[in-house]
């Protein structure tokens, strides 16, 4: 809801705005934005019942109660849906694992990571795909892992229940197959597969936060590079690599091209999708 | 078919995602299926309710599949003789030959086909209609 005086943000104002939340989340917010980033602001200054907007700048520069936090989560685009882009499934299962496995035991483990994974579709995505037609999956130890800077569609990652345009893409008897149908047209997604993905909150340009989840086979970062800037994007980037194993790969969106945003990487083509690559060595 | 007539499986192994694979192997041909995380938690189940099979992995936390099995053979009839199947990523005869002296019925290598799961299941169990 809206104050029925809404506060006026100046220019001025919402540039300061737009470079606190550069600084903190890489995010970039230029004038083109302005409505839709004004809207958000305007429903936070409500909630926090301040009285202006510099009242509610100081409030979120403060860091009281997670302010940012709760900025964070009114901006982030969260709608997506089972089994999007699925030819980089498909290439995730005939070419990907195939080459990763090359070099392990079975019994391994292998680790994939999905970031930003919103309210779970990706990573729970990966895990159906890869029981249907990956012929290994029993034979490693397979752990997946979904991070987001959102920890609200974290928190509804975990409890894993979905509407119906969030499985339009699954046929019915993938959906009988690993959901349960609650009586609200809505459906659940089995406790084993809830278990078997791990959900963390993770700023993808912190090193900090971004580090300490270890080093993936392959790791899912589909369309969230094109909402930052140069600087953010290769930061990003380079966390990305460190969160490789050497030969680990890396799928972007199908419009994104991590060629333009780093040299780190090598681009692999598969006939169902180009994927990037962490070089095994480095180079001289 | 009744509930009474089906036949119950114990899936006892750690990784959610290969307890999932199995009971969607296993579901579609008319077995229950209950679960377990590790050793521990199937001998646990075993000794509460009846079973028809168990099937086992090998590498698990808590209690592993082998130290499982020598535990269940060692208990009374009827729990101790309930057929195990064990299932593992090692293919060595020094691993299958471990699993058979501690008591498996039958050992298979992973990656295992869930037709292939299935099939055994029914050859311990007896064809579930």
């Amino acid at each position: 809801m809206m104050p029925d005086a809404a506060p006026e943000i100046t220019e001025d104002e919402f540039r300061r705005l737009a470079d606190f939340l550069y600084r903190r989340t890489g995010m970039v917010f230029t004038e083109t934005k302005r409505y839709y980033v004004e809207r958000r602001i305007l429903e936070r200054i409500v909630a926090t019942s301040s009285p202006s907007f510099a009242a509610y700048f100081t409030h979120l520069r403060s860091g009281i109660r997670d302010e940012v936090e709760h900025l964070i989560n009114a901006f982030t685009v969260n709608e997506t849906y089972f089994y999007r882009e699925d030819h980089q499934l498909a290439c995730l299962s005939d070419d990907l694992l195939k080459e990763r496995v090359a070099a392990k035991r079975p019994g391994d483990s292998i680790r994939i990571w999905s970031i930003p994974c919103s309210t779970g579709e990706e990573p729970y995505s990966i895990a159906i795909w890869l029981l249907e037609n990956w012929k290994d999956v029993d034979a490693y130890d397979i752990e997946i892992v979904g991070s987001d800077i959102d920890t609200r569609v974290l928190d509804a990652a975990a409890e894993g229940i979905f509407g119906k345009r969030a499985l339009m893409r699954l046929s019915p008897e993938l959906i009988a197959r690993y959901f349960h149908e609650r009586d609200d047209e809505r459906w659940q997604i089995l406790d084993d597969l809830r278990q078997s993905v791990r959900f963390s909150r993770v700023n993808l340009i912190e090193t900090r936060e971004t580090r300490p989840q270890g080093r993936f086979d392959v790791i899912f970062c589909r369309n969230v590079l094109i909402y930052f800037d140069d600087e953010s994007r290769r930061i990003a980037a380079e966390n990305l690599y460190d969160n490789l194993l050497p030969g680990g790969f890396i799928c972007l969106g199908h419009t994104e091209s991590m060629s333009r945003i780093s040299p780190l990487f090598e681009v692999c083509r598969y006939s169902g999708a180009i994927v990037y690559r962490r070089p095994q060595e480095l180079r001289a | 078919m009744s509930e009474m007539s089906r036949k119950r499986i114990l899936v006892i192994d750690d990784a959610a995602l290969v307890r999932t694979y199995y009971r969607a192997a296993l579901e579609p041909r008319g077995f229950i299926v209950e679960e377990a995380l590790n050793g521990v938690e199937g001998l646990e189940k075993l000794l509460l309710e009846p079973f028809d099979l168990a099937i086992v992995d090998v590498n698990m936390p808590q209690m592993d599949g082998i130290t499982f099995l020598q535990t269940l053979r060692a208990k009374e009839l009827p729990v101790s003789g309930i057929p195990v199947l064990v299932t593992s990523s090692e293919a060595g005869t020094q691993d299958l030959t471990a699993a058979r002296r501690a008591g498996a019925n039958y050992y298979l290598v992973k990656p295992i086909r869930q037709e292939t799961l299935a099939d055994y299941a029914a050859m311990f169990c007896g064809e579930p209609r």
